[in-house]
């Protein structure tokens, strides 16, 4: 589908892209303590208790696990975050 | 035997022996010095892309993060030997004590449970104290 051309800006297709969400993926490590991986969850992003261990389950048993999803500037923050607790984090754009 | 994190009114209390203290400090120089050298296993640990689908990842990002991980080493290696953390300061020896968890798990290419289960007993000795700490400092922060 052609996208409306807005000029400097662009397509209505390239506006939408900037738009679309980010993912905030987090990736099992053998070494960092559930306990910790839980903690961080509810620390960085306020989730509930149940919440944060089903994703750090699915973190350890899976090998990784989407921790959020949002604007990218806001994924990226999130990313660092996770990274200043030595967790292994990425993002990419949501599927 | 006494708690080697406890909570007093100041903040958490740190009944650790000297000399792990004292290694608790170099491990955190040693991480910190390893994490900026391009081409160490500990920089591509701690210091890895952000956004794996470009080239590069945005500077003001890798600042901040970087920032935030000296930042933390700084405190551990500036207050190793105090008798009494604040919030803020065992908040960041939280971070620390993980950023050298990780980095020693990097320099072993620890990537599985199978990895972790066949390291050397000194290695896993440094995991395993590391471990503990991490897990009776949450307790003593937020039990």
């Amino acid at each position: 589908m052609d996208g409306t051309d807005t000029g400097l800006y662009g397509s209505t297709d390239t506006l939408q892209r900037l738009d679309s969400p980010w993912d905030v993926v987090l990736w099992n490590d053998p070494v960092s303590l559930i306990s910790l991986v839980v903690r961080v969850l509810r620390k960085l992003f306020g989730y509930d208790l149940a919440k944060a261990e089903k994703l750090t389950m699915q973190v350890h048993n899976e090998g990784k696990a989407i921790v959020w999803t949002g604007e990218k500037e806001k994924a990226a923050a999130y990313c660092v975050a996770l990274h200043g607790y030595a967790l292994a984090a990425t993002i990419q754009p949501t599927a | 035997m006494s708690e080697p994190f406890r909570r007093v009114p100041e903040g958490i209390a740190l009944d650790l022996p000297e000399s792990l203290r004292t290694w608790l400090a170099e491990q955190a120089q040693l991480a910190g010095e390893d994490a900026v050298r391009m081409d160490d296993p500990v920089h591509r640990r701690i210091l890895g892309p952000i956004n794996p689908t470009v080239d590069h990842d945005d500077p003001l990002d890798e600042l901040q993060r970087q920032f935030a991980i000296e930042g933390a080493l700084a405190v551990l290696i500036t207050t190793a030997h105090t008798e009494v953390l604040s919030e803020e300061e065992a908040e960041d020896w939280i971070r620390a004590l993980q950023l050298i968890l990780a980095a020693t798990a990097a320099r072993h290419a620890l990537h599985t449970e199978d990895d972790l289960a066949a390291l050397n007993q000194e290695a896993t000795t440094a995991v395993t104290t590391l471990q503990a700490g991490i897990s009776l400092l949450i307790e003593a922060l937020d039990g």
